[in-house]
Formats: C-alpha cells, structure tokens, sequence
C-alpha cells in the first residue's frame, strides 16, 4: 500500500517534470525560431535606435555628377551632421533624401552602406569606430551631367513626365528627371504637402511610373515583323481596321493608302501593326519582347518596376492587336523605353544602365565601380539597322519630325498613349547621331492632351542637341 | 547519493576561468573608471565563489551539482549588470556575497532543526501579516506596489512568501490526514493560497500570481488524494482567468501588448519591442560584451536582463542559460524523488518548479512568446531580495539533497 502510493507520487512527479521541461525547451525552440525567421524583419524597424547610431557617429560621403560638381553633402552641425542637398529639387528622385523622421529614399537608400562607408556585419563596425572615431563615408560619382540634368528639368516645368537621357553604347545616365518633384531640403516644411499632393511628387516617374508605351513600341513590333520576315506585302491602309469586331482607329483616322514596314511605321500607322502583330504571332513578339527586357527586373542603381507584355494562354485577337501598337496591358518605364532605343542605336546590344559610376574612398582612391555591361542581345545587327534607318525617316518626313536637327542624323518614334484618362500621353524616344550614337533619350509627357510628336518630340530634340553639344 | 567518481575540479576550473576572463574584459571596457574597491570587489567574488564550491563537497553529502549551477548563473549575471552599469554590478557583488553567505546559513539552520513540518499556522500568519504590511506601507514600483521600505533598504516581501508558501503546502500535505479529520480541513490550505492570490493581485503583480499559482496546481496535482479538489480548483482557475481579462483592465493590457506589441510600440508596447530589437541585433553569437545597446531597453538590468545578455553574449548564451536552469531543475525534481521524508520532498519539489516557472515566465516574457509579466530571473536578475531568497531556497534544496535521519515518522 505505501510503496504504492509513493510509485503513483513518483509518476505523478515525473508528469510534472516533463511539463516543465517542455516549457523550458518550448523558450529555446521559440528563441531559434525567432533568431532564423523573424530577426531580420525587427532589426529593420526604423524604432530600432541601433540603426542610427553608426549614422550620427560618421560624416556621410557627398554624391557627385560626373565631372565632380558637388550634389549633396554633410556639414558637422554642433554633435551631429546635417545633410545638404545643392540643387533643391533637381535631384530629389536620384539622390533622394536621408532623415531620421522620414527614412531614406533615393541613392541615399540604396547607397546608405557605402556613403556611411559601414559593412553589415554590427561587431566589425563596433570596433571600427573603438579604433578610429569620427570616420568618413565614401563619395559617390554619378554619371549624371549636372548641366543636361537642369536643362532637361527646365524643359518639363510646370508639367507631369519623365526625361532619361543615356549614352547608349556605355549605359551611362546623363540626366533623369521626373516632375512634379519636391525639395528634400525643405522635406521638413513641406512633408504633408507632399504626401498629400494628389500628383505624388515622391514617386519616380522615370523608374517607378508604368505607363502605356503606345506607338513607340511599334519599334519591338518591327523587330519581331523583320526577324520573321514578315514584311515584303504591302497593305492598305484605310485608317481604320476591324478586329474580332472591334475597330481600331489611326490617330485622327488617318488614312494612309497603299504602304509597306518602313510607311506604316513612318506615319505610325495602327490598323497596319495591328494586323502585322496578328500575322507574327504572340509567342513571337512575346520572345522578341523579352529580349528586349519586358517581364524581366532591369538592374539599377534604384529599384526599377518591371514593365510589363501580356503573356497569358488565352489572349485574344483584339488583345494582341492592342499589344503589338503599345496599348492594352503593355506597360513600360520611360527609363526601359530609352534602354531600348539605346539598344537600337547600339546593333541591337542593350547595356545596363549605370547611375553611380565610382565609389570613392574618403582617402580619394577608387574602391568600386559600375563598368558597361551587355545584358541583353536583343536583335541582331541586321534587325537593328533596318529599324534604325526606319526612325531615321521618322524624323526626317514622318511623325517626329519636330526632332529635326540640321546637320545631325536624329533616330526617332514618337509615340501617342491612350490610357484610362481622357487626356492621351505623348512620347518620343530617339538617339543620335544615328550612325554613330552619342546620346539616347526617352521623354514621356503625362497625360499631355497632344500628340508625340506635337508635345514631346520638340523636347526630345532640344535634349538630344544640348546633349551632343556639350557633353563629351 | 553521488558518489566520488564525477570530478568536480573540471568544472569549477572552467567557472573560475569563465569570471576571470569575462572580468578582465569589463575591466579593461571600463578601464577609465575602474578603480581598486572594483577590482578587490571582483576577484573577493570569484575566490568566494570557488570556495565555496570546494567547500560544499567538503561539508555536503548531498548534490554537488546545484550550488556550481547557480554560481555560473550569478556569473553570467552579473558580468552583464557590471557591463551595463559598474555601480549597480558592485551592489550586485554584495547581494551574491550576502546571498551565499545566507546560502550556507539556512543550509544550517533548515539541517539542524526539527520540526518545520508542524509550523502550518506560522507560515500562513507571517505570510498574511507580510503581505497586509505591503498592502498597507507598500511603495509602488513599476506599476505593482509590491515593494516595502525596512530601514532604508526596499524588499520585496513576495519573495520570502514563496519560499513560505511551499513550506505551507509542504506542512499541510505531510499532515494530510490530521487536516482531513478537521471540518472543512482539506480547504484549508486552497482557502489560503487564494487568499495570498487575492493579495498578490491587488498588488498588481500578476507574475507572482502566476508563479504561486502553477506552484500551488502542480503540488496539489501530486499530493491531492481528493482528485476532484484538483479538477475543481483548475476550473476556478480557468473561470477566474477569463473573468481577471474582461474585469481588470491591467490584464488586458498585458494581453494586446503580447499581441501585437509594435501597434503600441511608442506606449505599451516599448520595453517589449526594445527587448525584441536587443535579441535581433545579437544573433546566434552576439555582438561581443560591450559591443551592444542593452541600455536602450528600460529596466534592462531586472525583467531585461536575459535580453541583454542575448544581445551582447548572443542566443547560444541565452539558450545556455535556459538549458542550465532545466538542469537545475531536474536535479531538483530528482532530489525529491530520492528524499524519504515527504515533507523535503515536497519542499524540493516546490522549490524545482519555482525555478522553472518563474524562469519560463519571463523568458518567455521578454521574447514576447507569452504576456510579459514583470519578474526577476532567479540568480541573473538585479536586485537583492530576488537574489538573497532564492540563495535561501537553494540552501534548503542542498538540505533536501541529503539523506536525512531525522527519528520521526517519514
């Protein structure tokens, strides 16, 4: 009876000890769990004041244009540093801004680790700044040129849009604007405002703006036509056409007559793309498309969206016929437009766009740098100059011809987007000297009412002759 | 109960190296401020310490696993107070000095006298006027006002009530069957634990209500022969708890904070989500001693110490840690298996699940896995009544480890 009872308080004693053992074990699984999974995600929470301690302990590096004018800066102010940002609004959407209350945005973002000159790892940083306090940040050159950059600003004042303006054959960005932009030295003063303002002031246009790429893509068009060899029948051109019942309009219904590729693609001529589209195939433009990075991450300095080509199974007719003249569920960034023309202007090679070109140590020496880059072999060289010499006409007697320079062989297409608002978006992309480019440009004005070539060629033009004019 | 062959010189060795080099580390991160009263301090503790671990085996013939357990928990501890304030590791210093000291005095006085099993009326008053003397004189600290002023010196009075309340249920549960002769004897000790409950709970000081708790229900699980007292007080328990949610906004609180603590991470949620991002940021090896920002959590050095030592030490540390307190444990649920006299057995066993509750319940508190309730960490946390109490608790369990010949009835 008694050896009983104590065997059932000893079982009942071992109950409770596997109880508490598995709390106790239950911490240490917990404590795993969260150190694998979940760790990562905390650390980042802006509460976390560790992540500004090495900030306010290092003079963040400054950010130069190409030829070493000074964008932004840090001054000491008292025990902390203050950032300065030269120019106001013209680098709001490069360079961005870096406030504790705000966040970063911008290079200052992607770059923050290099201007800090910091590495990832806490313990190395810790006893960094033991040994040497009061450290300085690395400077970042830009490839932007400062003068194209508030020139090419200037030309969309008071409007909504994007520039890009690249070298083609290096990937080099010369100048990228996006407006309406603010003034991140005034972030400050004005951050309701501009969260507010129904325009987004924040966001990126010439990165982060999707937008309808309209006739301007006829260009992959007339890649996918030439490839395939589908352009020998000329067709007939009434200004409008039917497809599976639904009519597609030129711009102003005109009609062009009896024309073959190089007319169609001239006068910008829809019922023509629309039916060529058709006669190529989807799985064909889809193929030519992704070659030229539609449906692909481009890689950036900043965070690129990725533009989009419809490629589901069950497309319809009126579905690709919308696709081959840029409308319906094709979407791009004006960036991506002017990678390719670049990739046109440079025999059918698409680079990588580079923004930052050097990582500069605070002792001077250089420690990193962004190099040319082929990513992409888009057409081949044969395709590249036919529609070459297609936008070459453009300018010289077709739509673009507002882009006309004297002396100066300009490539170009405009471009006319229809898009849920009733106010159509204008386009022009383009390159020159068409035989040997210096300069490619993407301009897209937002919601401009007007045509391409009317709106957005004529600014083209004014960037592509400032561009060949002073850069070297 | 152990016999010879383990060599406890290793161990001890490797503890003695383990302060050594950790001290010398926080002198030399503090080398501008150290002076000799540290220093003196410092190596008083490590020679203590190692003293005493020769002299246990000496004296004992009971566990000699425990007290070196809790050496290196103190260690531990208070290598990362002294880190993250000199002046507070110097105050921490003495309690451990007090605290062992203590350690060896109840381990004497618990072995040489007789009778503790007879005292149920004793313990249940002085616990009463204790917490009546918190209710009356408490101060209120940190939102629960369990702390009282003697002299100068602030104690928390909870924290000898837990040591009394084992001894309450250890002493009703040896002389089980003369309470069941009583009327209405077998409620007593339910009536008296609720009553402490109901104490604890106007002091708003829900952790110790949790600890006496699970305490009381595990106890009463083994020793309870009336098995619907078990079912019946579980339900109470379950009903009470649902009912303290809705009633008592304080709980609530706790309970949305455990929830979602980043919605409220400029109020509420701010020492939890502190804690949160110390633990992150220290990853599996931690940042090195002195190479963190523990400071940045409120209280770090009491509730938050185990963050803390995360950060600085890393996970590894704070995984040990835990691992250490559930060898502690099972030492101590095996010594009260092999104890003859049942009410040893009980107050081991009490003991055992005391560490382990209250070391889960604020682990588990600052890694948000359940609702933080503010509690010291026995032996690693600062403070002195936390340190000498359960130095106390410690000394009996050494006594409880031995084999006893006491002439009475078993």
């Amino acid at each position: 009876m008694k050896s009983n009872n104590i065997n059932k308080e000893i079982r009942r004693i071992i109950v409770v000890l596997v109880l508490v053992c598995i709390l106790l074990v239950s911490l240490v699984v917990y404590l795993t769990y969260f150190q694998i999974f979940k760790a990562e995600t905390v650390k980042m929470n802006s509460y976390n004041k560790r992540l500004w301690i090495n900030e306010e302990k290092v003079l963040r590096g400054s950010i130069l244009d190409r030829n070493g004018k000074i964008l932004a800066y840090s001054e000491k102010e008292g025990e902390t540093y203050k950032r300065i940002y030269n120019y106001g609004n013209l680098y709001s959407h490069i360079i961005g801004y870096s406030y504790r209350e705000y966040g970063k945005s911008g290079l200052e973002l992607k770059y923050n680790n290099e201007l800090l000159n910091i590495s990832k790892s806490a313990t190395l940083n810790e006893l960094r700044n033991i040994v040497l306090p009061n450290t300085e940040g690395n400077t970042l050159k830009l490839t932007i040129d400062h003068h194209l950059q508030e020139y090419s600003r200037n030309l969309l004042k008071d409007k909504k849009g994007a520039i890009v303006a690249m070298n083609p054959t290096t990937g080099e960005i010369y100048a990228m604007v996006s407006m309406p932009d603010f003034n991140p030295s005034k972030l400050k003063e004005d951050w309701s405002n501009i969260v507010e303002d129904e325009n987004s002031p924040l966001l990126n246009r010439a990165i982060s703006g999707l937008y309808q790429p309209g006739s301007t893509f006829k260009v992959i068009t007339s890649v996918a036509a030439i490839e395939s060899g589908k352009v020998g029948k000329s067709y007939d051109c009434s200004g409008s056409t039917v497809i599976d019942g639904y009519v597609l309009n030129d711009y102003n219904k005109t009609s062009h007559g009896k024309i073959d590729l190089t007319g169609a693609f001239i006068n910008s001529c829809n019922p023509y793309f629309a039916e060529k589209g058709i006669e190529v195939g989807i799985d064909k433009l889809e193929e030519v498309a992704q070659k030229f990075y539609m449906n692909k991450s481009i890689p950036f300095d900043l965070t690129v969206k990725k533009s989009s080509f419809p490629n589901r199974s069950n497309l319809g007719k009126t579905d690709i016929a919308a696709a081959s003249i840029g409308q319906g569920e094709v979407l791009v960034t004006p960036l991506h437009m002017a990678m390719i023309a670049s990739a046109i202007a440079n025999k059918g090679e698409m680079v990588k766009p580079i923004l930052v070109k050097e990582i500069i140590s605070p002792e001077g020496r250089v420690i990193d740098f962004n190099g040319t880059e082929v990513i992409s072999q888009a057409t081949d060289l044969f395709t590249a100059n036919e529609v070459k010499n297609m936008m070459v006409e453009v300018v010289q007697r077709g739509t673009g011809k507002n882009a006309r320079i004297n002396g100066v062989k300009v490539a170009g297409k405009t471009g006319t987007a229809q898009n849920p608002s009733d106010k159509d978006h204008a386009w022009f992309i383009g390159f020159a000297p068409a035989d040997n480019p210096k300069i490619a440009i993407a301009v897209i004005l937002e919601q401009e009412g007007s045509s391409g070539g009317t709106a957005a060629a004529p600014i083209g033009r004014k960037i592509i002759l400032e561009a060949l004019n002073t850069i070297n | 109960m152990l016999n010879g062959k383990v060599n406890y010189k290793v161990p001890r060795n490797l503890l003695f190296m383990f302060e050594l080099l950790a001290l010398s580390l926080m002198f030399l991160y503090y080398k501008d401020t150290l002076n000799r009263t540290t220093v003196v301090y410092s190596l008083t503790l490590i020679l203590l310490v190692y003293i005493s671990n020769v002299l246990l085996i000496k004296i004992t013939s009971g566990d000699n696993y425990i007290f070196l357990i809790v050496t290196m928990l103190v260690s531990i501890g208070v290598i990362m107070i002294y880190r993250i304030d000199p002046e507070l590791g110097m105050k921490q210093i003495l309690w451990i000095g007090f605290g062992i000291i203590l350690f060896f005095v109840s381990y004497i006085l618990f072995k040489s006298t007789k009778g503790w099993e007879n005292w149920f009326l004793i313990y249940a008053m002085v616990s009463v006027v204790l917490f009546l003397l918190t209710l009356f004189l408490g101060r209120n600290i940190k939102g629960a006002t369990n702390w009282i002023n003697v002299g100068g010196f602030s104690f928390q009075p909870s924290e000898i009530i837990k040591i009394l309340s084992i001894f309450l249920i250890a002493s009703f549960y040896t002389n089980y069957d003369r309470f069941n002769k009583l009327k209405f004897g077998k409620y007593y000790l339910m009536g008296m634990i609720y009553l402490f409950v109901l104490f604890l709970f106007l002091q708003k000081d829900l952790g110790s209500v949790l600890i006496f708790l699970s305490v009381f229900i595990a106890l009463q699980y083994v020793y309870e022969e009336d098995r619907k007292l078990v079912y019946i007080n579980l339900f109470i328990l379950v009903i009470s708890a649902i009912a303290g949610y809705f009633i008592f906004s304080h709980v609530q609180s706790r309970v949305q904070t455990w929830l979602n603590p980043w919605k409220y991470i400029d109020t509420k949620g701010y020492q939890i989500t502190q804690s949160l991002f110390a633990i992150a940021e220290g990853g599996f090896f931690g940042t090195g001693l002195g190479l963190g920002y523990p400071d940045f959590i409120p209280e770090v050095h009491t509730d938050f110490i185990f963050s803390a030592i995360c950060e600085e030490m890393g996970v590894f540390t704070g995984i040990g840690i835990i691992m250490l307190f559930l060898i502690l444990v099972y030492r101590g649920f095996k010594i009260s298996i092999n104890q003859k006299y049942k009410f040893y057995r009980i107050v081991a066993l009490g003991i055992s699940i005391l560490f382990g509750i209250q070391s889960f319940i604020i682990f588990g508190g600052v890694l948000n896995m359940i609702p933080l309730t503010g509690i010291t960490i026995p032996f690693v946390s600062y403070g002195g009544s936390s340190m000498l109490s359960s130095f106390i608790a410690l000394g009996i369990l050494q006594v409880a480890s031995e084999e006893l010949d006491f002439d009475e009835e078993q």
